[in-house]
C-alpha cells in the first residue's frame, strides 16, 4: 500500500522523540567513471533530451563529467528514426518531436563501439484535475502545509504516476511515486508526504505529474523505497533496476507530463 | 508414515534391551515451590549412592527413576532453592512429591557442603541457555520495563536486532528463524511499539529456555533457535498479588488458589501510558495521537488427583499507534493453550495440549472519507499435540509425540466506503497443515558417556481452494492452477531432520559435547523493511517457496569449578542453510496476490565460536559472553552471486553482566555491550537520476557502521518488611556514559556546502535515560 506505507513510515518520527542526527564523516570506496544514461520522451512537442555522463565520486560536487562522441538515436514503433545530436558536452537532443501515448520507443546508445538499448511505453496521458493546500497533520504546530493532487484514474488498466514538486523554484527532493494497485479507477487524492522542504502560506508550489510504464515506475519505486531510511523502513540500498541492456546508471522513460501550480493558502 | 513407524520400533527395542536386566524400581513424582505450589522445572533429581545416576523434572515439574531395588538418600535441587534430601528405602515402585523452599532473593547461599547442581557438565544437551527470573528481575534494561527478549541477547550466540529493538539473531540466523512459544503457543510478534518492547510480561512468566543448537526433536518448525517461555501456575496455597508503578507503564498480578492444593489462577497484565504524556503536550501535532500497548496473561489449573491434571492458559497483547486524524494501526498476538497431564503409570508421562495463535494486523486511513480504508492481514493457528515420556530404568528416557498444526492465513485484505479513493481488495487465503512426528532418546551409557538422538519428521502440506501459481526467476508466471476444494492439496513437503548429541563426561567438573542436527521451516516472514515493523506477512511454503534446511555441526567444552559455582562454556558451531529468502527491487508486499513473484532464493553460512564465564551463586554474580562469528548469504540476484555479509553479522559481540548484593535492602546490577557495526551498504558513487542525487553502489552490506557499545545500570531498594505487603524501588539509567550508538547512517545533499554530499548518523537514544519503578507485593 504505497499511500498508507509512506504515512507509516513518517510515523516512525513520533517515536523518535529522543533521537538526534550528526552531520558525520564517512570515508568511502570509490567505483567511479560508471556510464549512466538519463533518456526522457515526454508527449510535449519540442527538444526531447538524452544526458550522458559518468558518476563521480560521493566526497565531489555534484557535477558529472559528460560522455562525449556517441551516436544516439530513437526510434518509434513505426520506424521512424529520430537522430539526436551533442550539444552541449555529453547532452544530446532532438529538435522536433513528440512523444505519442501507446508507443513503444526505442533508443539506441553507441559509445566507442558499445551500443545500450533500452525501450519504454509512453502511457494514455490521465489528467491532473488539480491540486491543493491543507494542514500537515505532521507538523500542524509549525504552520506548515502539505500538497495533495487530484486526478481520476482510469478503470481496468494499470497506471504508474511520478510526481515532482518545486516550492518556489527549489525542487523537493524526494521521490514521490504512486500507482493504482489499491485506487483503480478512482477519484484519487494522493498526498505529496516529504520532509525536505517545509511549504508555508504565500509559497508558490509548482507539481509535475509524469504518466510512466511499469520499468520505470519499478526504477523510482526503488529510489523512493531507500530514501526513508528511519525506524519503521529502509531496505538495503541497491542500484535501482534499470530498463536498459546491458545493465548501466540511468533509464530510458517515455512519459506524458503536466504540471499545475499554486498559491499555498 | 511408514519410516516414522519404524523409527519408532527400532527405539522401543534399543531400549528395552538394556532396561530389564536387573531387578527395578521406579521412584516418580512432582516438584514444587513450597510457598506457591509452582511446580519447578529442571529440578535435579539425584541419588548421593549413586552418583551418576540422576534425572531432572520436565516441563511440569514430573520426574520418574528407576534404579534397583535398595535404599537410597535422594537430592532435590534447583537453582534459586534450597536442597532437600529424603531417605527412601526403595522396593517397589514409589510416589516422592517434594517441596522446595526459596532462597530469599540472590541472598547469599549458605553452602552446605552438598555439591551444587552440574547439570550443564553432565547433560547431554548442548546450545541451552537458561535463565533465572531472579536475574531476569535485576538486569537494568530502558525505562526500567523488564524483558526478558533484552535479557538474553545478552549471552553469547544471540544478538540483538539493534537498539531499543526486541529482534534477536541466534547464531546467523534471521528474525523468524525463532520459534518463540509462549505455553506452547506461537507467538508471531514478540514485540510490542515497534520493538521497543517485548510480549513477555516478566510477572508472568515462570520460566526460560532458549536453544541455540542441538535442538531437541519436540521442538521444529524454525531454523534457527527455540525459545521456551512458560507462564506461572499460580499460587495455590495463598491469594497473593504483585504489582509495579513505572515512569512508562504499570502492572499488576494477582494469584491464588481455586481450592486449596488441587487448583490456581494466576492474571496479569500491564499497559503503558506514553499516550497520556502526549495529551500534557501543548504541541497539537502530538497531542490526539496514540500510543500504548496492552497485555493480558490468564493461566489456571485444576489437579484432579495424583494423575491428572488440566491447565488453561492464555494471552492477549494489543498496540495501538494512531496519527490524529490520518492513520491508525493496531496489531496484537492472542494465543490459548488447554492442556491435559497424564501420568499413566510411574513411567510413562504424557501430556496433550490444543493450542490457538493468532497474530494479526490492521491499518486504518483515518483523513477523510477519500482517503478511508481498513486492511487487514492475520494468521490463525489451530494445533494438536501430544507429547509422551517413557522413563526405562534410569539409562534410557524415551520422548515421543505428533503435532498437527493448522494453518489459516489471510495474507492481505483491504475493505473501503463507498466513496473511497480505495478499492476493496481481497488476497486469497492459504490453508495447510503442518504436521511433525517425532521421537528422541535420552540414553546414560555409563557415568562417562550420554547420547541424546531422536528424529523429527515433518511435513507440511498446502491445501486449497485458490489460484497457485509458479513464477520463473524474472517473476512472471509460468503455470497456474486452480483448486476448488479445501481437501485438495496443492503441495507436500515432507522433510527427516535428524537431531543427535552426545556428551563424554571426563569428571563431574568437565565435560565435551558434540551435536548435528537438521532444522526445517515451512512458514515464512516477508519483510522488506530492515526494522521490526508489525507489516508482518506470513506465507507458507509452496510451488514456489521452498522449506528452509539448516544443518548444524557444533561441539564444546564446559567446565565447572570452585564447588560449580563458576560455570565455563566455549561451543565453536557452522551451520549451513537452504532455501533463503530475499526481495527483488522495488518489492511491494503487502495486499499483493502475486507477492511470491518478488522473492529471490538463495544460501547462508553462518559460523562462529562462543565463550560464558557464569558465576551463579554468591553475592555478586553475573557473567561474561563473548561471541566471535560471521554470517553470510548467497543470492544469484545479488552482489554477483557471490557471498556478502548477512545485516545480523556482527563479528565481536561482548557482554558483561553483574549483579551485587550489598546488603539487606540495596542489590545493584549493571550491564555492559560490545559490538561490532553493522554490516551495511555505502554508496561508492553518485550520479543525477530526475534531477535528484542518485547514489551508486557496488558491494552488498561491504561496510560496517561504527561499533556499539552501552553501559546500563541498575539499583533495587527493598522497603521494609510490614506484615502486611512488601514493596521495594527499581532504578535504572539507560546508557550511562551517553554513548551515541549510530542506528543508522545515511547521505543526503549537504545542508551547509551546496552541491556536496553530507553523511548523517542517526541514535536513537544519545543520552542517559533514567527510570523509577515502584514495586509491590501482598
Amino acid at each position: 500500500m504505497k499511500n498508507p506505507l509512506i504515512y507509516f513510515m513518517l510515523f516512525a518520527f513520533i517515536l523518535v522523540i529522543t533521537s538526534c542526527d550528526k552531520v558525520i564523516d564517512v570515508r568511502l570506496d570509490s567505483e567511479t567513471d560508471r556510464l549512466v544514461i538519463e533518456g526522457n520522451i515526454t508527449d510535449v512537442l519540442g527538444p526531447q533530451t538524452i544526458k550522458l555522463n559518468t558518476n563521480v565520486a560521493v566526497s565531489n560536487t555534484n557535477t558529472y563529467p559528460p560522455v562525449t562522441g556517441a551516436i544516439v538515436t530513437v526510434t518509434d514503433q513505426g520506424g521512424t528514426v529520430y537522430k539526436f545530436t551533442e550539444g552541449p558536452a555529453g547532452t544530446y537532443t532532438t529538435p522536433k518531436m513528440v512523444g505519442v501515448a501507446g508507443n513503444i520507443y526505442t533508443m539506441n546508445v553507441v559509445i566507442n563501439g558499445k551500443t545500450y538499448k533500452a525501450s519504454s511505453i509512453m502511457p494514455q496521458l490521465v489528467a491532473l484535475k488539480s491540486i491543493s493546500s491543507s494542514d500537515s497533520r505532521f507538523n500542524s504546530s509549525d504552520g506548515t502545509r502539505k500538497i495533495t493532487v487530484h486526478y481520476q484514474d482510469p478503470k481496468g488498466v494499470a497506471n504508474q504516476y511520478n510526481f515532482l514538486m518545486y516550492v518556489n523554484g527549489a525542487r523537493v527532493k524526494r521521490v514521490l511515486v504512486n500507482n493504482d494497485d489499491f485506487t483503480d479507477g478512482n477519484s484519487v487524492s494522493f498526498d505529496l508526504m516529504e520532509d525536505d522542504i517545509g511549504i508555508n502560506p504565500g509559497d508558490k508550489v509548482i507539481v509535475e505529474m509524469q504518466c510512466v510504464d511499469k520499468s520505470i515506475y519499478t526504477y523510482w519505486l526503488t529510489l523512493m523505497q531507500q530514501n526513508y531510511n528511519g525506524p519503521g523502513g529502509g531496505v538495503t540500498p541497491s542500484d535501482p533496476p534499470t530498463n536498459i541492456t546491458p545493465s548501466t546508471l540511468g533509464y530510458f522513460s517515455a512519459h506524458t507530463t503536466q504540471t499545475k501550480t499554486i498559491t499555498v493558502k | 508414515m511408514q519410516m516414522a513407524r519404524s523409527i519408532f520400533t527400532v527405539f522401543i527395542t534399543l531400549t528395552t534391551i538394556t532396561a530389564y536386566a536387573q531387578k527395578k524400581a521406579t521412584i516418580n513424582g512432582t516438584v514444587k515451590d513450597a510457598a506457591s505450589g509452582e511446580t519447578l522445572i529442571g529440578a535435579s533429581v539425584t541419588l548421593q549412592e549413586l552418583p551418576a545416576v540422576g534425572t531432572a523434572t520436565n516441563n511440569y515439574g514430573f520426574y520418574s527413576l528407576a534404579v534397583a531395588e535398595g535404599e537410597y538418600t535422594v537430592l532435590f535441587t534447583c537453582v534459586g532453592y534450597n536442597p532437600v534430601t529424603q531417605k527412601i528405602a526403595l522396593h517397589k515402585n514409589q510416589v516422592v512429591n517434594i517441596s522446595l523452599s526459596a532462597k530469599n532473593g540472590l541472598k547469599e547461599v549458605v553452602v552446605t557442603g552438598k555439591r551444587l547442581s552440574n547439570d550443564n557438565v553432565v547433560s547431554p544437551q548442548m546450545g541451552v541457555e537458561k535463565l533465572n527470573m531472579l536475574q531476569i528481575n535485576q538486569v537494568p534494561v530502558l525505562l526500567g520495563e523488564r524483558d526478558i527478549l533484552k535479557t538474553i541477547t545478552l549471552l553469547p550466540g544471540i544478538k540483538s536486532a539493534g537498539e531499543g529493538n526486541t529482534g534477536f539473531y541466534v547464531r546467523g540466523g534471521a528474525s523468524d528463524q525463532n520459534l518463540i512459544l509462549l505455553d506452547e503457543a506461537p507467538i508471531y510478534n514478540a514485540s510490542h511499539l515497534l520493538g521497543f518492547f517485548s510480549t513477555f510480561n516478566s510477572d508472568a512468566i515462570k520460566d526460560v529456555n532458549i536453544y541455540k543448537g542441538g535442538m531437541p526433536a519436540e521442538y521444529g518448525g524454525r531454523l534457527s533457535s527455540v525459545l521456551d517461555v512458560k507462564m506461572n501456575d499460580g499460587n495455590d496455597k495463598d491469594f497473593g498479588g504483585q504489582g509495579g508503578i513505572g515512569l512508562i507503564s504499570s502492572r499488576i498480578k494477582i494469584e491464588g488458589p481455586i481450592v486449596k492444593d488441587k487448583g490456581s489462577f494466576m492474571v496479569s497484565a500491564r499497559r503503558t501510558y506514553v499516550d497520556l504524556f502526549l495529551k500534557l503536550t501543548t504541541d497539537t501535532s502530538i497531542r490526539g495521537n496514540s500510543l500504548y500497548f496492552y497485555d493480558v496473561n490468564a493461566k489456571a489449573n485444576w489437579h484432579f488427583d495424583d494423575k491428572n491434571a488440566i491447565y488453561i492458559s492464555g494471552y492477549l497483547g494489543k498496540d495501538v499507534l494512531a496519527l490524529k486524524d490520518v492513520l491508525g494501526t493496531n496489531w496484537g498476538n492472542k494465543t490459548g493453550t488447554l492442556r491435559f497431564n497424564h501420568i499413566f503409570n510411574s513411567k510413562l508421562f504424557s501430556n496433550t495440549s490444543v493450542i490457538y495463535s493468532n497474530y494479526n494486523f490492521v491499518v486504518q486511513g483515518l483523513q477523510d472519507n477519500a482517503r478511508s480504508f481498513k486492511a487487514t492481514s492475520q494468521i490463525n493457528d489451530v494445533n494438536l499435540k501430544e507429547d509422551l515420556q517413557y522413563s526405562i530404568g534410569y539409562q534410557h528416557t524415551l520422548k515421543f509425540g505428533f503435532n498437527i498444526l493448522y494453518h489459516d492465513i489471510t495474507p492481505g485484505d483491504i475493505t473501503s466506503p463507498q466513496n473511497s479513493s480505495y478499492n476493496n481488495k481481497h488476497v486469497e487465503k492459504r490453508h495447510g497443515f503442518e504436521n511433525a512426528l517425532y521421537a528422541s532418546d535420552e540414553w546414560n551409557v555409563n557415568k562417562h558417556l550420554t547420547f541424546l538422538y531422536g528424529l523429527r519428521l515433518s511435513g507440511l502440506f498446502l491445501l486449497g481452494p485458490g489460484t497457485f501459481k509458479t513464477y520463473n526467476n524474472a517473476g512472471n508466471v509460468t503455470s497456474a492452477k486452480i483448486y476448488n476444494s479445501r481437501t485438495d492439496l496443492v503441495k507436500k513437503y515432507i522433510n527427516l531432520e535428524p537431531r543427535f548429541t552426545a556428551n563424554y563426561i571426563i569428571d563431574d567438573q568437565n565435560s565435551i559435547k558434540a551435536s548435528y542436527n537438521r532444522n526445517t521451516q515451512n512458514i515464512h516472514l516477508l519483510s522488506n523493511s530492515s526494522s521490526n515493523s508489525p507489516t508482518y506477512l506470513y506465507v507458507m511454503s509452496s510451488n514456489n517457496i521452498k522449506p528452509e534446511i539448516a544443518d548444524q555441526v557444533s561441539t564444546g567444552y564446559f567446565r565447572n569449578f570452585g564447588d560449580n559455582t563458576f560455570e565455563f562454556s566455549t561451543e565453536v558451531y557452522y551451520k549451513w542453510m537452504q532455501n533463503q529468502i530475499d526481495y527483488k527491487d522495488g518489492a511491494q508486499l503487502l495486499v499483493n496476490q502475486d507477492v511470491e513473484s518478488l522473492l529471490t532464493y538463495g544460501t547462508g553460512r553462518a559460523y562462529g565460536i562462543e565463550l560464558l564465564l557464569k558465576k551463579k551463586y554468591g553475592r555478586f554474580n553475573g557473567w561474561i559472553g563473548y561471541t566471535l562469528s560471521r554470517t553470510e548469504r548467497r543470492f544469484d540476484a545479488i552482489n554477483s552471486g557471490h557471498y556478502f555479509p548477512a545485516r545480523q553479522d556482527r563479528t565481536h559481540d561482548v557482554s558483561v553482566v553483574g549483579i551485587y548484593q550489598l546488603n539487606k535492602r540495596w542489590s545493584f546490577s549493571s550491564t555492559f555491550i560490545y559490538g561490532t557495526g553493522n554490516a551495511v551498504t555505502y554508496p561508492t558513487g553518485k550520479y543525477s537520476s530526475g534531477g535528484l542525487t542518485t547514489f551508486s553502489y557496488t558491494q552488498r552490506n561491504g561496510r560496517r557502521m561504527p561499533s556499539s557499545n552501552r553501559l546500563d545500570f541498575g539499583a533495587t531498594l527493598e522497603g521494609k518488611e510490614h506484615k502486611k505487603y512488601h514493596s521495594s524501588w527499581t532504578f535504572s539509567i539507560y546508557n550511562v556514559y551517553a554513548h551515541r550508538d549510530p542506528y543508522s547512517i545515511t547521505f543526503r545533499d549537504s545542508k551547509t556546502v551546496p552541491n556536496t554530499t553530507e553523511a548523517v548518523e542517526t541514535s536513537l537514544f544519545p543520552t542517559l535515560i533514567p527510570s523509577v519503578t515502584w514495586n509491590f507485593n501482598f
